[in-house]
């Protein structure tokens, strides 16, 4: 069976290699170069999935892949599939096999317009790059696949590169991106400086490094895998980052592409350094509860969709890190149960955000495609005319609100079960972070359902607030096909938690924990808390078979006791004016507005009211223009940028003054220095 | 024979003060020429030594390309190239000639005080003519940054250059005859170029001060 697993794993990289070439090969007939790609891609990504479910399933931990050994030292190719690769190539392999499925219709837009061949290219060179730092088994590996996978994304973000916007956003992304690596370079640095090896040997750093350098090391890579995960205050590059990129990379993006962050935090920190501190994972965990509110804060005040998703990816990722804080702070008290409860709860919302975030962003995508804009503002009305389409979205809405029978919900209720587990056995001060935690959980969770309120309200609901969403049609069959596909994975992860859970349990015993699963009790069906700790339990399907029954028992009751009841259809009542138009509805900056004046402390807000006309009592039209700073960028980006903007100054100025006598002198200086140097030592 | 490479070091270092203390451009490049020539001297003497006791004709070789290149060839190339400058005479240097002179004094003391410890790996009577080549190369160094002129950096240059030579003739016994042969020809594409640059600074400037260059920056 593993045998198979690596074979399968090996054609689905061949497959990938495959379908690159082919794009770079039929630059000219890009209408077959769209259709041969994607199905190459996602007859590679069904066999990546299924090699990774084999992997998991078969209870062997580590499967060398390739190894391929040059004469330059430290320069190897080796990959090994281990448990924890492997899950994230299964969450990798679902969503580009339906971003492939969807990539069908939506760039079949772009033919003739673009370089689709060009995008197809990077594309499937940008999947490659991520399996790449997935599976790669050595440090310097790593960092190659690692900044590769940054210049591919980077390319696909300015892939509409005559939009200013595109440049923009692609310029701070790769400066993040760089500044990140670097981080990581001196993290990996300092290891092999005392292991003198590449290789990732579990634990192996451990034993050798002192403490202290422990300590550097996990800041080091806490900044730089941070800023791909777009932990706030590192976050500045994403919502500009996601919006630019064509939609199905957004998906890509935001689905897989900064999870491998999360990837690298599980892989290197416990798995490398061995978590001694409890403060790793309390930082971790403040960071996840700055991030999981002020992402979705921010989120709520966007009307440009991709942001709004890109803001909501914040503060997924803050969910994410908390129960990942929750983990490294048990693993630091050596308590398993705890630390792998916590664990699974981070793994199974990584993978249910790439399905949910995913489709959202296709679904974000096909908004576009239909009524070419990603204004909320100049929406509306869509579920007439794409209701296919705004069911889907609706479904991921939910899902992402932790609304019950999507799979949002059992990760969340995982987070706040590893939690609540803490506190019953905690220390006290830690039992206040804890307790934060879960009031910020609860926050975060409000907010998140009040803004996809917005998104799906004001996009679908009501009437169309521009000529272009009017004429919105129907996306083509195979984009709803792809996010029909990402809803049924929704619902059935969902209503059976314990499929998922099941393929979590190796990754979480891999890496030295206890299994979660073998202590659940009951059936298929139902998520129990496990039994060591305290009885708690939920099921998710038995909710829904009551809430279908309850909702019928009323409805019959209604019938029963109403009576036959008339039913006539007619306009909403308009208050005797003639019509209705779509400049009386609700907008989506007044909704947000409550949540603006709350948090105003984050977003200080300013706002503009002109009014055009001879009198003010009766102007002929108003211009109300609101916007907001984020704080993070006012208090903390514009410094530093000014330091280094004056830093550059002072060296332009005094030291690189054009001068030749004064470049010769500073030669002579160096020489000097270097011969007392050599005097005294 | 060794008395005669000591009393060339002495010379050769006593040639860059002279240099140091030199008003005209002119005269920098006939002090060069006869530095170099004693420099072509002294590897002459040396390649006799080593004819005679190892066989080779490396040193000899190279002490013709010195007396071709560095005797003949460069200075009538500068003087070429001055004779086609604007000529007036104007005070080159930035400090006076005296305090020049002390500094370069300072340098000899500084650059004792830096070898005077490597006694343990060399034997004592080749660090004292180490000392003074490597002050050689001091004293190129900083009459670079002592002259306006770019003629005068070019010298410099040169000064330095002979410098290293006699450091690695010295301390060495010579680098492989390849070696030599590549610094040769760096060394006369590189006065070739400058020849250039003094002509095309000459053109733009209206003078070939190098103060005038930090103009150019942006």
């Amino acid at each position: 069976m593993l045998f198979y697993a690596a074979y399968l794993f090996k054609s689905s990289l061949i497959l990938y290699i495959l379908a690159a070439l082919i794009a770079l090969l039929m630059t000219k007939n890009q209408k077959t170069c769209n259709i041969l790609v994607n199905s190459i891609c996602i007859l590679s990504a069904l066999l990546g999935a299924a090699a990774s479910v084999l992997k998991l399933t078969s209870g062997v931990d580590t499967l060398p892949l390739i190894q391929v050994h040059s004469v330059v030292p430290f320069i190897s190719i080796s990959m090994t599939i281990d448990n924890l690769s492997a899950y994230f190539i299964l969450a990798l392999s679902i969503l580009v096999c339906c971003v492939s499925v969807y990539s069908l219709g939506y760039i079949s837009s772009y033919i003739g317009q673009r370089n689709v061949a060009l995008f197809y290219f990077l594309y499937t060179t940008f999947i490659l790059s991520m399996i790449l730092v997935l599976t790669s088994d050595n440090a310097i590996f790593f960092y190659i696949s690692w900044e590769v996978m940054s210049l591919l994304s980077y390319f696909l973000v300015v892939f509409e590169s005559e939009k200013s916007e595109s440049q923009r956003a692609g310029k701070l992304y790769i400066i993040m991106t760089h500044l990140a690596t670097a981080f990581l370079l001196v993290g990996f640095m300092i290891i092999y400086s005392y292991t003198k090896s590449f290789d990732f040997g579990l634990g192996s750093a451990a034993a050798i490094m002192p403490d202290s350098i422990k300590n550097i090391v996990f800041i080091m890579f806490l900044i730089g895998f941070g800023t791909k995960a777009g932990i706030i205050p590192l976050h500045i590059w994403l919502p500009s980052a996601h919006p630019a990129a064509p939609s199905n990379i957004s998906a890509l993006m935001s689905g897989i592409m900064i999870k491998t962050a999360i990837y690298g935090l599980i892989r290197f920190i416990p798995g490398c350094l061995g978590v001694e501190h409890s403060w790793w994972g309390i930082t971790i965990l403040a960071l996840g509860i700055v991030s999981a509110v002020l992402g979705v804060a921010y989120a709520l005040m966007e009307h440009n969709i991709k942001r709004l998703l890109a803001f909501s990816s914040v503060e997924n990722i803050g969910i994410i890190l908390i129960g990942l804080g929750v983990c490294f702070i048990a693993l630091a008290q050596n308590n398993q149960l705890i630390s792998s409860l916590a664990l699974t709860a981070a793994l199974l919302h990584t993978f249910n955000h790439a399905l949910f975030k995913g489709g959202l962003f296709l679904g974000a995508g096909s908004i576009q495609y239909a009524a070419h804009t990603r204004d909320i503002e100049k929406l509306g009305g869509l579920i007439k005319k794409m209701p296919l389409t705004g069911f889907f979205v609706l479904c991921f809405s939910l899902a992402i609100s932790a609304i019950v029978p999507f799979n949002g919900f059992i990760s969340e209720w995982l987070a706040y079960q590893s939690l609540y587990a803490f506190m019953i056995n905690g220390e006290t001060g830690l039992n206040i972070l804890f307790i934060l935690a879960v009031a910020a959980l609860g926050l975060a969770g409000a907010l998140a359902a009040a803004c996809f309120v917005k998104l799906f309200g004001f996009s679908f609901l009501g009437l169309s607030r521009s000529e272009q969403a009017l004429r919105a049609e129907e996306v083509p069959l195979s984009m709803n096909i792809a996010m029909g596909i990402l809803t049924f994975l929704c619902l059935l992860s969902g209503l059976f938690p314990l499929v998922a859970l099941k393929l979590i349990d190796p990754v979480t015993v891999s890496l030295g924990g206890s299994s979660i699963f073998s202590t659940l009790r009951g059936g298929f069906l139902i998520v129990y808390y496990p039994l060591e700790a305290a009885g708690n339990t939920i099921s998710p399907l038995i909710f829904v078979i009551f809430l279908v029954i309850f909702i019928a028992l009323i409805l019959l009751a209604a019938r029963v006791v109403g009576g036959k009841y008339l039913e006539r259809r007619y306009g909403t009542w308009d208050c005797g004016f003639e019509a209705l138009n779509s400049r009386m509805q609700y907008s989506a900056t007044g909704y947000a507005k409550p949540i603006k004046i709350v948090f105003r402390i984050l977003f200080k807000p300013t706002r503009q009211v002109v009014m055009e006309g001879d009198s003010i009592y009766h102007p002929d039209a108003i211009q109300y223009k609101t916007s907001y700073t984020s704080i993070f960028v006012k208090y903390l980006y514009h410094p530093i940028l000014l330091a280094v903007k004056d830093f550059a100054k002072i060296t332009k100025y005094k030291i690189q003054t054009g001068s030749i006598h004064s470049y010769l002198l500073y030669i002579f200086i160096a020489v000097m220095a270097m011969m007392l140097y050599n005097r005294f030592l | 024979m060794l008395e005669f490479v000591k009393i060339l070091s002495v010379l050769i270092l006593l040639s860059a003060f002279v240099l140091m203390g030199n008003k005209r451009i002119n005269s920098y490049i006939e002090t060069f020429r006869v530095q170099s020539l004693f420099i072509a001297l002294m590897a002459g003497i040396n390649g006799i030594i080593m004819l005679r006791t190892e066989g080779r004709f490396d040193l000899l070789a190279i002490c013709v390309l010195i007396l071709v290149l560095k005797v003949i060839y460069i200075p009538g190339l500068l003087h070429r190239t001055y004779a086609h400058v604007k000529y007036e005479v104007e005070k080159d240097f930035i400090l006076n000639i005296p305090i020049l002179i002390s500094v370069c004094s300072g340098l000899v003391v500084f650059t004792y005080f830096c070898l005077g410890t490597l006694s343990s790996i060399i034997p004592n009577s080749i660090i004292l003519q180490l000392v003074n080549s490597v002050s050689v190369i001091w004293i190129g160094l900083f009459f670079m940054i002592s002259r306006k002129k770019a003629i005068g950096q070019i010298i410099g240059f040169l000064v330095i250059e002979n410098g290293l030579f006699v450091t690695t003739m010295l301390g060495t016994e010579g680098m492989p005859f390849i070696v030599d042969l590549g610094l040769f020809i760096d060394l006369i594409t590189a006065i070739l170029i400058m020849g250039i640059l003094v002509f095309r600074i000459n053109d733009l400037f209206d003078s070939i001060d190098t103060d005038q260059l930090n103009k150019l920056k942006g």
